[in-house]
């Protein structure tokens, strides 16, 4: 019975570490270098 | 026009805004949803009593239901129709670009993926690609939904497999992997976007078959990761709020290796029912560049449809700056 117990537990540990790790947030955002602008009439033909 | 959700009732309207349009026969399942968009748009639109009648006499059928679009396709191109598919499922994709041969033979056009994503997307795509002499990779990537059953298919997509394009053949790859982070246009900024099953490849792929390598990937939430493989606990919303595109494309001209990315931002129903109805409005006018079955990149010339889309209000976008590219090669 201890055994099944651990088990489960080790299972419920180890699946709380893989989700956290699945879920993690990422190191610093890279900011973008440059800026979006609208695509205007001579650029559309 | 075969199902008026947040999708079907938008193309409708835009195609009655855009003219000479006849009449607008429109076939959707929920009879109360049916009255109020017939209701709305007027005199020339009318309720279909089913899809035999929604596709007799007509010049093209806009398919704008979930999932499931190759029999209402078949339906349409015996009644001698051609056919706008609005559908963001591999499987449906695959489906009905294998009518190619059928469409060929009767003249007719099949769009496949004539939406937001794919649509908007491949338009993008074809038109960043005519700044190279060779197209080596394209890189697509998308965040939000339209209609519930946008949302359902972004839910489903997370599950996987995403299918990629690599040197000619094709790599089943896990859904959710692959983070990257993809900067949209503003408002969105920048999101982290994941493989999943999404149909752009599939479509890309027959526009530009000598590509190196083609992939698509999708915003998400850590919500709509860890719930990827349960049902969705709640229902999906009406209609979603601004969706994005970016869609970066590697190339050479001459020995010059160089990136164009292009983008857009709007409410994801929103843009597809303009594209779908000019799709519908070209493929009648025979605008379209071929018969067949195929998507807008291989059958619409980008720069005018972009500039007819940019006058519905549904407008592309430029990223000029240092590090534009998202992806390693």
């Amino acid at each position: 019975m201890r055994a099944i117990r651990r088990g489960v537990l080790a299972l419920v540990l180890a699946g709380i570490a893989g989700a956290a790790v699945r879920l993690r947030r990422g190191g610093p955002v890279p900011l973008q270098q440059g800026g979006w602008r609208e695509l205007t009439g001579p650029e559309l033909k | 026009m075969v199902g008026a959700g947040a999708v079907g009732a938008r193309a409708a309207r835009q195609l009655l805004f855009l003219g000479e349009t006849e009449r607008v026969a429109i076939l959707d399942s929920h009879r109360g949803r049916l009255e109020a968009v017939v209701a709305s748009l007027g005199p020339p639109a009318t309720a279909a009593a089913d899809l035999r009648d929604a596709v007799r006499e007509a010049d093209v059928v806009i398919i704008a239901t979930p999932a499931g679009h190759r029999g209402a396709a078949e339906a349409a191109i015996d009644a001698g129709a051609s056919v706008v598919s609005v559908s963001d499922d591999v499987d449906d994709v695959r489906a009905l670009l294998g009518m190619d041969a059928e469409a060929r033979e009767r003249n007719r056009h099949i769009v496949v993926g004539a939406g937001f994503a794919p649509g908007l997307s491949c338009l993008l795509a074809a038109h960043a690609a005519r700044s190279f002499e060779e197209v080596v990779e394209i890189h697509v990537a998308k965040v939000g939904t339209g209609g519930p059953a946008c949302a359902r298919q972004h839910h489903v997509a997370l599950q996987g497999p995403a299918v990629e394009s690599a040197n000619g053949t094709w790599q089943r790859r896990r859904g959710q992997s692959g983070r990257a982070l993809i900067w949209f246009p503003d408002p969105i900024g920048g999101v982290d976007c994941y493989r999943a099953a999404l149909p752009e490849p599939v479509i890309l792929a027959e526009a530009f078959p000598n590509a190196a390598r083609i992939t698509a990937r999708v915003g998400a939430n850590r919500r709509d990761r860890l719930t990827a493989h349960l049902p969705m606990l709640r229902r999906p919303h009406p209609e979603g709020t601004l969706g994005a595109l970016r869609v970066e494309v590697r190339g050479r001209q001459g020995q010059v290796q160089a990136d164009r990315v292009l983008g857009a931002v709007d409410r994801p129903a929103v843009a597809a029912g303009a594209v779908a109805a000019m799709a519908a409005r070209w493929a009648a006018d025979g605008r379209l560049t071929r018969t067949g079955a195929a998507g807008l990149a291989s059958l619409a010339d980008p720069g005018p449809f972009l500039a007819a889309l940019a006058d519905r209000g549904v407008k592309a976008a430029i990223f000029e700056g240092a590090g534009a590219s998202a992806h390693q090669a």
